[in-house]
């Protein structure tokens, strides 16, 4: 018996917070965390489209997460001990997003130096193909990429960043996205 | 015996989740998401009010949470199973917040029907105050105001809400807000 709590449906505890949860409980929050902050990065952007377009949505969009996609690598490397400079520490980065459980994604390391991410479950894209306005072109193509490459040059800026595969998506494709990073060999 | 991690600092595995690491890193992990959604929205808030002006900015911050409260109150329930019309219930939901660590709060009960809600330790109203706008009179006055009061509603209607403290700060005190709840009989 560990004495933690797996739900808060017991009375009122002037001091409760997630301390008091056990292991199970702290899971589900996390999980359901990812999509919080899904939708609220969400629902900030599309505010801001329905009142000022959406080119001003994409461009404050792009300059926010330039910046903080530094601050979460920087914190999620602290938090978790990633160290290194090779890719298996990208993908380790990528991996131990806050985001985890808004997307399924597969991550498949070649060697240290090689190693792609297949995003098979992508609400951002079924979201953006619903409303058929092709901002996937901005969102996937552009600033997406944007963040994948960023993340790689904060461990290392001799990875480069291939796109595989991008939306649009062809009939009965299940692959939202696949990105390749690898260190070229100097010659 | 399943052993967890306590962090990721061993070799790259291929289906690394949260369901891997030890009950102490999962709450570290929440700690800090705590922080990260804080920032995120207010990177938001300034972006946009650096763009198009606070009063714009703020627009869109009361239409967001205005409807996003009622999201964060559905998951919170359901994650952790608090139910109920009271305000006891009401309570149990504002303490588990995912941004419960933000804020240094406390909460007290002095009667069933009738709860205080202390803010001791508010990054965001001390960024206002390092601002220097008074924007807490939107932030703090109507903003926050208008999401305890959608959060009473969503439990009981019945749920009054009142402000016993708001900013501006006095001299020494550490008190950045203070809320009443209370179910009229």
């Amino acid at each position: 018996m560990t004495g933690f709590l797996n739900d808060y449906s017991g009375p009122f505890q002037p001091d409760f917070n997630h301390e008091k949860l056990d292991r199970e409980a702290l899971l589900r929050i996390l999980k359901a965390n990812s999509n919080y902050l899904r939708r609220l990065d969400g629902t900030w952007y599309i505010t801001v489209m329905k009142r000022f377009g959406n080119e001003a949505a994409f461009d404050c969009d792009a300059r926010i997460w330039k910046k903080f996609i530094l601050y979460e690598a920087k914190s999620v490397s602290e938090m978790y001990n990633i160290k290194g400079s090779d890719v298996a520490a990208v993908l380790k980065l990528i991996q131990a997003s806050p985001w985890m459980w808004a997307y399924q994604r597969e991550y498949d390391l070649v060697d240290n130096n090689c190693g792609t991410i297949t995003c098979r479950n992508c609400e951002t894209l079924y979201n953006l193909e619903k409303e058929g306005t092709h901002r996937y072109k901005q969102i996937c193509n552009v600033l997406c990429r944007s963040l994948f490459e960023l993340r790689a040059h904060y461990i290392n800026r001799a990875i480069k960043l291939t796109p595989l595969q991008l939306p649009p998506r062809e009939e009965g494709n299940d692959v939202c996205c696949r990105w390749e990073f690898k260190i070229e060999e100097k010659v | 015996m399943t052993k967890f991690l306590p962090d990721y600092s061993g070799p790259f595995r291929p289906d690394f989740s949260h369901e891997k690491l030890n009950r102490d890193a999962l709450l570290n992990i929440l700690k800090a998401n705590s922080d990260y959604l804080r920032r995120l929205d207010a990177t938001w808030y300034v972006t946009v009010m650096k763009k198009r002006g606070n009063e714009l900015a703020f627009e869109c911050d009361t239409e967001i949470w205005e409807k996003f409260i009622n999201y964060e109150l559905d998951m919170v329930c359901e994650t952790l199973n608090i139910r109920g019309n009271d305000v006891e219930t009401l309570i149990k939901a504002m303490q588990a917040t995912p941004w419960m660590w933000v804020h240094n709060r406390t909460f007290e009960m002095p009667e069933k029907n009738r709860a205080v809600v202390t803010f001791r330790d508010c990054q965001t109203l001390f960024h206002l105050e390092k601002e220097g706008t008074e924007r807490w009179d939107t932030i703090c006055h109507a903003l926050e105001r208008r999401l305890f009061e959608r959060t009473a509603d969503y439990f009981n209607p019945r749920i009054k809400v009142a402000a016993l403290k708001l900013p501006p700060r006095k001299r020494g005190s550490d008190v950045c807000c203070q809320w009443e709840f209370k179910l009229e009989e």
